[in-house]
C-alpha cells in the first residue's frame, strides 16, 4: 500500500513538472489559457466531481435506501453536470475570458455580489477539501497501519506537491492518469464484489433483509429524503461551483457540450455503479464497522478482494480524493488571485500577473493547512453536501438572471441572496415551530421553489417560454400535495424556500429597475491579467465552430 | 427479478468502460498532435 501511495503521488508529481515553467503564466495558473481539448477535460471534468465522499455516499444511500438509493444519489449527481451545459455556453459567450463566476458577477453587478459568489465558494472547497481529507485518512487508517491523522497528513502534502507550482494545467492533466486508474478500478471492482458476495443468488438468499421501501425501485422514502434534496441542490451546486466553473472556462468553447455530456455519463455511471456495493451489502446483510455507513466501502473491499485488487480500490479512492482535492485547491487560488487581489486589492489593470502566481501558491498552502485543522472534527457528508448545495441554492436564480435579463441590479441580485438564507436556516434547522401556520407558510414557499427549479431547469434548454409553463404547471400540480406536508421534510423544504425566496425578492426588485445593462461590458471588464497569453493547445482533432445559441439567449 | 437486478448492478461498469475508452482515445489523440507540433499538450 505504501508503495502503491509513493508511486500514485510520485506519477502526479512527475506529471506536473514535465509540464511545469520556470515563470508560470497567470491565466495558464487559474484556467490554463481557455483552450483545452476535449481529452482532458471530459477526464478533468469526470474526475473532479467524482470524489471519494461522492463514493461512500452514493454507497451509504444504496445500504440506507435499498435498490433505488444509488440512482437517487448518482443520476442527480450527475444532472448537475448537465445542467450547467445550456448555461455554461451563455457564460462563456458573455466572458470567454474569465477566469471565476465571482469575477463575472463583479463586472456584471460589482463588489458585493462578488464576494458572496466568491465567500460561498471559499467555503465549498475547504468543506470539499476537508472531507476528502477525511476520506483519505480513514481509508489509509483502515488499510495500512500507518494512523487516520498520519493519512490525512500524507495526502494533503502528496496532493501540494504536484499541484503547487503549475495549478491548474498541473491539476487538469493529473486528472486524466486519475480519471485512468478511477474508472478502470471501477470497471473491475463492482462485479468482482458482486460475485465475491454470491452473484445473482444474493437476491433470493438477501431478500429477507431489506424492508418493502428498501426493494421498491419507486421507493418514497428513497426519494423525500434522498433524491428530491439532491435534485434541489443540483442546479445549485452546477451554478455555484467554482470547480466546475474553471474547467468551464479552461475548455475550448466549441467543445463545451461534448464535455460535459461525456462527464455527466462517465460521473453518473461510476456513482451510481458504487452504489451499488452499499445495495450488494444491504442484501449480503454486512453491518457497517463500529456503525459507520462511511466504513461500507472499504470493509467491502476488505472482506471480498484479493490483495491485488484491494491495491487497485486502494488507487481507485486514493485517485478520486487527489482529483477533487487539487480541484479545490486550484478554485480556491483562482478566487483569491482573480476576485480578492486581481478585482479588489490590485485592480484589473494594476494587478501583477507574477505576484498573482505567488498568492495563488500562497493560497494553497492556507487552504491544505486548514483543510488539515478541520480534518481533525468528523463532519456527516451528506448533511454538508446539502448544507452547501443550499447555500448556493439562495444564488442560482440571481446568479442566472444576471446572465440574461439586462435590468438585474446588483441590490436586487445581494438583496435576494440574504433573503433566500434568511428563510433558508430557520426551515433547514428547524429553528421555528413548523407544526401550525409557520408550517403552511414554509410549504406554500417550498411550492413556489419546486416551480422555480423546474422553470429554471426547462429554461437551460428551451428558453423563457416553455420555463414559465414548466414552473406554473410544476407549482400547481405540486401544491396539493406539497402544501401541509413538505415542511416535514426540513432537508428538501430548506433548499427549496431559499429558491422561492431568492427568485421572488430578485424579481421584485429587478422590476422596479428601469435601466438595462450591456451584456458586451462583461467581455471588456473581464480577460486575461497577462499582456502575452498563455501557450495553450491548439485545436486538434477537427476545426472549431461556434455552437448554437442557448436556447434562453437574450429571450428576457 | 433476479436477472434484472443483475442487469441493473452489472450495466454500470459497462457505460463506465466506454466513456473511458471515449475520453482515452481523445486524449491519446491530443497528445500525438500536440507532440508531432512541438507544444506541451496543456
Amino acid at each position: 500500500m505504501i508503495l502503491i501511495f509513493l508511486l500514485f503521488f510520485g506519477g502526479s508529481f512527475y506529471m506536473s513538472v514535465r509540464i511545469s515553467r520556470k515563470k508560470e503564466n497567470a491565466d495558464g495558473y487559474m484556467t490554463g489559457g481557455g483552450k483545452i481539448g476535449f481529452g482532458i477535460s471530459a477526464a478533468s471534468m469526470t474526475a473532479t466531481w467524482i470524489w471519494a465522499s461522492s463514493m461512500y455516499a452514493s454507497a451509504t444511500s444504496g445500504y440506507t435506501y435499498g435498490v433505488s438509493g444509488p440512482i437517487h444519489y448518482g443520476l442527480w449527481g450527475a444532472l448537475m453536470i448537465l445542467l450547467i451545459y445550456p448555461f455554461g455556453r451563455r457564460i462563456r459567450a458573455v466572458a470567454p475570458r474569465a477566469h471565476t463566476i465571482a469575477e463575472v458577477m463583479f463586472a456584471r453587478h460589482g463588489r458585493s455580489s462578488q464576494l458572496m459568489l466568491a465567500g460561498s465558494n471559499v467555503l465549498g472547497s475547504v468543506i470539499s477539501l476537508t472531507s476528502n481529507l477525511i476520506a483519505g485518512g480513514a481509508l489509509v487508517g483502515m488499510l495500512t497501519p500507518y494512523t487516520f491523522t498520519q493519512g490525512v497528513v500524507a495526502i494533503a502534502a502528496g496532493v501540494l506537491l504536484y499541484t503547487l507550482w503549475s495549478g491548474f494545467r498541473a491539476s487538469v492533466l493529473t486528472d486524466f492518469a486519475q480519471v485512468v486508474a478511477l474508472l478502470g478500478a471501477v470497471v473491475v471492482i463492482i462485479p468482482v464484489v458482486f460475485f465475491a458476495a454470491g452473484g445473482p443468488s444474493l437476491f433470493e438468499t438477501g431478500a429477507a433483509n431489506l424492508t418493502p421501501q428498501q426493494e421498491n425501485f419507486f421507493s418514497s422514502d428513497a426519494f423525500f429524503n434522498q433524491g428530491a434534496p439532491y435534485i434541489a441542490a443540483v442546479l445549485a451546486y452546477a451554478i455555484g461551483n467554482q470547480t466546475i466553473a474553471q474547467r468551464l472556462f479552461a475548455v475550448r468553447e466549441d467543445l463545451i457540450k461534448k464535455t460535459f455530456v461525456t462527464a455527466t455519463f462517465g460521473y453518473g455511471a461510476t456513482i451510481i455503479g458504487i452504489g451499488m456495493l452499499g445495495v450488494i451489502a444491504l442484501y449480503a446483510g454486512i453491518q457497517p464497522l463500529d456503525g459507520d455507513v462511511n466504513n461500507l466501502i472499504p470493509q467491502l473491499a476488505a472482506t471480498y478482494l484479493n490483495p491485488l485488487l484491494l491495491c487497485l480500490f486502494f488507487v481507485m479512492i486514493i485517485g478520486s480524493l487527489s482529483s477533487t482535492a487539487d480541484s479545490d485547491l486550484t478554485a480556491l487560488s483562482a478566487i483569491v488571485m482573480a476576485d480578492v487581489y486581481g478585482q479588489n486589492v490590485a485592480g484589473k489593470k494594476r494587478a501583477n500577473p507574477r505576484t498573482m502566481v505567488l498568492i495563488g501558491r500562497i493560497t494553497m498552502v492556507v487552504a491544505i493547512a486548514a483543510g488539515l485543522v478541520f480534518a481533525g472534527g468528523r463532519f456527516n457528508i451528506l448533511d454538508l453536501l446539502v448544507f452547501v448545495g443550499a447555500l448556493w441554492g439562495a444564488l442560482v436564480f440571481p446568479v442566472i438572471a444576471s446572465f440574461y435579463w439586462d435590468r438585474v441590479t446588483n441590490v436586487a441580485f445581494s438583496v435576494a441572496v440574504v433573503a433566500g438564507l434568511a428563510v433558508f436556516l430557520p426551515v433547514r434547522f428547524s429553528w421555528v415551530d413548523l407544526s401550525g401556520g409557520l408550517g403552511i407558510a414554509s410549504d406554500v414557499l417550498s411550492t413556489l421553489g419546486i416551480g422555480v427549479v423546474l422553470g429554471l431547469m426547462a429554461f437551460g434548454f428551451f428558453g423563457t417560454r416553455v420555463a414559465l409553463v414548466v414552473g406554473i404547471l410544476a407549482t400547481v400540480v405540486a401544491a396539493p400535495f406539497a402544501i401541509g406536508f413538505l415542511h416535514t421534510y426540513p432537508v428538501l423544504s430548506g433548499s427549496l424556500v431559499a429558491y422561492a425566496a431568492s427568485t421572488v425578492v430578485c424579481v421584485a426588485l429587478t422590476m422596479l429597475n428601469k435601466d438595462r445593462f450591456d451584456f458586451a461590458l462583461i467581455k471588456e471588464r473581464t480577460g486575461d491579467f497577462d499582456k502575452e497569453p498563455a501557450a495553450v493547445s491548439q485545436p486538434v482533432d477537427e476545426p472549431r465552430r461556434p455552437e448554437p445559441v442557448a436556447a434562453g439567449e437574450g429571450i428576457l | 427479478m433476479t436477472f434484472l437486478l443483475t442487469l441493473y448492478v452489472l450495466i454500470w461498469p459497462v457505460v463506465v468502460a466506454g466513456v473511458l475508452f471515449v475520453i482515452s482515445r481523445a486524449f491519446f489523440r491530443e497528445l500525438r498532435a500536440a507532440k508531432a507540433e512541438g507544444r506541451s499538450v496543456i
